[in-house]
């Protein structure tokens, strides 16, 4: 089962998050603010953002997975979009985790009602809930499409989730790409890339470990079966 | 076409109406959760203004997961889940049919809280409440439209009452953020122009979840 892939992405891993630490830790320059702590909280932004956009991602493909399995019955795409819901969640859970030890001490609150947040505790609901039912149901074609059919209801919902809690006021920094006064300075925007990539790299090895999990599994339950049948 | 939907919520009222099963529990629930909320929340009665729009869609949710969870898990008695996977209709047919009867359950149920809660909460009763039908209308039906679908996903598991609520409730926050602002806007008075874009959500969101479910419910009755 271990491919020659998987031992190379490994390497590759270890090398880029090591030199992802050593530029947000060393190489980019330190932020000007009047808060020493916000300095310091500031190079969480590295982490919290790259995993935010990595749940975002495994949520699309437990979407695509699921769409998939619906049409082709193809027990692979079941099991892409379980192995992507439990990554997914995995990163939303280190999103809800980062996001208040970054707002303590530049908000002085760990945690407040704002769009974001609200909506990515919401999000991180759903795919538990995902998650959840699975666990109740019994292995089989029934799990599969119900699953299926909640991870494709979920997902069409999230953005609808989103626009409904902008109802409250927004107290998050607006997004630093896309506004035109506070574009990141070029090394941090390089760090912040290079970051993304690295996470990027994390969700492709994973998601790969395991699906090839999941497969075994399914492998041994079958010749668990046979040899009952025996 | 639709006679398939018609003879489900037929047999689903008559059932009701011969029990009054889930009516009551929900009518007696919600009773409660006015109880518990006057005893755990001792505010002065301009507060209690303030959120009794939202007290009244958390009395309407938590008890319309009565209705939903009795709706398929009735079908679960005598292997009538199976017999109606077996039926050679359109799913989405069997959905329609589940879907009107949990609606209109529902519905009047919360004609009959309603009058409760003026009561309970000293509410002025003006012209203008009439504009709740169609909040109430179009809240309750986003709220059954994916409540129906998930509970015939709930029903086939070991814990179905808690799964309902985990799958549902955050789906349908939506439901519950623009409800309850619109409630709080026919209540107090303020029932401008600027809430008909909001209704209009309310009703995308109807719309899009029906279409979905209708869609997708092929899939949960087959084995």
């Amino acid at each position: 089962m271990r491919s020659k892939i998987d031992k190379i992405l490994l390497i590759i891993l270890l090398i880029a998050f090591l030199v992802s630490i050593y530029l947000i830790f060393q190489w980019v320059p330190q932020i000007k603010a009047s808060n020493p702590a916000e300095q310091i909280a500031q190079r969480i932004f590295y982490f919290h953002v790259p995993s935010a956009w990595l749940g975002f991602m495994a949520f699309f493909v437990v979407f695509c997975g699921s769409v998939a399995y619906l049409v082709t019955r193809d027990r692979k795409y079941e099991l892409i979009s379980v192995a992507s819901a439990e990554i997914g969640v995995l990163f939303i859970s280190l999103v809800l985790i980062t996001g208040p030890i970054w707002a303590k001490p530049v908000w002085g609150i760990w945690w407040t009602w704002d769009v974001r947040l609200t909506s990515s505790l919401i999000l991180w609901l759903i795919y538990v809930a995902f998650l959840m039912l699975r666990r109740y149901l019994p292995d089989g074609s029934k799990r599969a499409n119900l699953s299926a059919v909640v991870g494709i209801i979920g997902f069409i919902d999230v953005p609808i989730v989103y626009y409904s809690i902008r109802w409250w006021e927004t107290q998050h920094p607006k997004a630093v790409m896309a506004s035109s006064e506070g574009s990141l300075a070029a090394p941090m925007f390089f760090a912040f890339m290079f970051s993304l990539a690295t996470f990027t790299l994390l969700y492709v090895y994973l998601i790969r470990k395991r699906y090839q999990l999941l497969a075994l599994e399914d492998t041994i339950n079958k010749q668990f079966k046979e040899m009952e049948i025996l | 076409m639709m006679s398939t939907a018609f003879s489900i919520l037929k047999k689903d009222l008559r059932m009701e109406f011969r029990s009054k099963e889930s009516i009551l529990a929900m009518w007696i629930f919600s009773l409660l959760i006015f109880v518990i909320f006057n005893f755990t929340f001792e505010v002065s009665r301009l507060v209690m203004l303030e959120i009794a729009p939202g007290l009244l869609w958390v009395a309407f949710v938590f008890s319309g997961m009565f209705g939903l969870n009795q709706s398929f898990s009735m079908e679960k008695e005598n292997g009538n889940l199976r017999a109606m996977a077996l039926m050679p209709v359109d799913g989405g047919q069997i959905y329609v049919g589940k879907f009107l009867s949990v609606t209109i359950i529902m519905l009047m149920f919360e004609a009959l809280i309603f009058p409760i809660f003026i009561i309970f909460y000293d509410l002025q009763l003006s012209l203008g409440m009439f504009m709740l039908i169609p909040v109430l209308l179009a809240g309750t039906i986003g709220f059954t439209s994916l409540g129906t679908i998930l509970s015939a996903v709930a029903v086939h598991t070991r814990n179905q009452q808690i799964l309902l609520s985990l799958l549902l409730w955050p789906l349908v926050s939506p439901i519950i953020i623009w409800s309850v602002t619109l409630t709080g806007m026919v209540l107090s008075g303020e029932m401008t122009e600027a809430c008909y874009p909001l209704l209009v959500r309310v009703g995308a969101f109807d719309v899009i979840f029906f279409t979905l479910s209708y869609m997708l419910f092929d899939f949960i009755l087959e084995d």
